[in-house]
């Protein structure tokens, strides 16, 4: 027989036996809570065959595992957000048994305590947005035939100059985007733009930014982020979740600048 | 209890596909959070997940090397100002070092050709 480890998703408040029912961990195998004064650890067996050291770094290199075990561990975070609050842990975090998934809940006791009191009925909006209009394509007939060296250069010297100022004015709308939303939010992380070929879109995404947003507050999020998309008719805005909130749960005191 | 419908509004498209329930969210907006983000805390597997770059991981669902992905425009890291003009002043400096070693070379080449007329 093969050797268990305990595969934790998320730290929770306020999480009841019954919340999980309907829900399966990794490999079909049950959830399980392990909890430390009111702090719940969200759980499952996992085979160290699979989860151990050598095992994972090796799967790590398999995109068909790391998608699977990415979206159950985000399906199990979603399942808990629904119920109660949650702070998700990153990806692959394997303790050896309860008592060890234990230790950690006391070592972090104060600073999860902490993070789960920031994100208490919040959740996470992903608000994208893509050049749109801001694009650096060269004009109708601009394509012309060049016959000549000069001709040549003088092209790529406008493209170039002309891709700057797009860019200059991409990030400008971007920043003005980011600075409002935030203003609505409780907190704000800027995450990286995502390339083309993964959005499926042909326009460059410019902000990629998540916002956590109180529950009360979402009409009036919603309402600025309506704001800003006729404000700024030359990006297209695409808002997304709710998310759990990843990006705002950290043990750390967080880095809004 | 208040929603954000994300499909609703004016001037702003639905991050969603249309029709029965929300689909299942994309693939690299899941791998940024549970990779990138989330609490930190050990476990008794040690796991370096720096290992997969985010970077890696979009090139790899791609399936082609950074130089296709290059080629066929993905060259979104070329667009970080930092990166960018940091690159510039490489190239800038390479051109120079270039010129230099051109410089050198032709003089260095003049006095050879001249220890072999000496000779």
């Amino acid at each position: 027989m093969s050797t268990k480890g305990r595969y934790m998703f998320a730290v929770a408040t306020g999480l009841e036996s019954s919340d999980l029912e309907g829900q399966d961990g990794l490999d079909g195998n049950p959830l399980d809570v392990v909890e430390h004064r009111g702090l719940q650890a969200v759980v499952c067996d996992v085979d160290l065959d699979e989860f151990g050291e050598e095992p994972v770094r090796q799967n790590l290199e398999q995109l068909a595992w790391v998608e699977r075990v990415a979206r159950t561990h985000d399906s199990v975070v979603r399942a808990v957000a629904a119920r109660a609050t949650v702070a998700p842990l990153r990806l692959i975090t394997v303790c050896l048994d309860d008592e060890s998934v234990v230790r950690r809940l006391e070592q972090w006791e104060t600073p999860l305590r902490a993070a789960l009191e920031r994100i208490e009925g919040c959740r996470e909006w992903s608000v994208k947005a893509y050049a749109g209009a801001l694009t650096s394509d060269p004009p109708d007939g601009a394509e012309a035939l060049v016959t000549t060296g000069t001709a040549y250069l003088r092209r790529k010297r406008q493209q170039s100059d002309r891709r700057q100022q797009v860019d200059r004015e991409a990030a400008e709308t971007a920043e003005a985007l980011h600075v409002a939303l935030a203003g609505r939010s409780r907190a704000s992380r800027l995450l990286a733009p995502q390339d083309p070929q993964l959005t499926g879109r042909r326009d460059r995404m410019i902000l990629n930014g998540a916002y956590l947003v109180a529950l009360g507050d979402e009409p009036t999020f919603q309402a600025a982020v309506d704001d800003l998309a006729e404000r700024h008719p030359d990006a297209s805005l695409e808002v997304a979740g709710p998310w759990a909130p990843y990006s705002f749960a950290v043990l750390e005191i967080p880095d809004d600048s | 209890m208040s929603d954000i419908t994300p499909t609703a509004g004016r001037g702003y498209s639905p991050a969603r596909d249309a029709g029965g329930g929300p689909a299942p969210a994309n693939l690299a907006d899941i791998l940024e959070r549970v990779l990138d983000k989330g609490i930190i805390i050990a476990g008794d597997i040690q796991v370096n997940l720096l290992d997969i770059e985010l970077l890696t991981i979009r090139i790899r669902l791609l399936v082609v090397s950074v130089d296709k992905a290059q080629e066929m425009g993905i060259d979104w890291w070329r667009h970080d100002a930092g990166l960018t003009s940091s690159k510039r002043e490489l190239e800038n400096e390479n051109e120079e070092l270039r010129a230099r070693i051109a410089e050198l070379e032709s003089s260095s080449g003049s006095q050879r050709s001249r220890a072999r007329k000496r000779s």
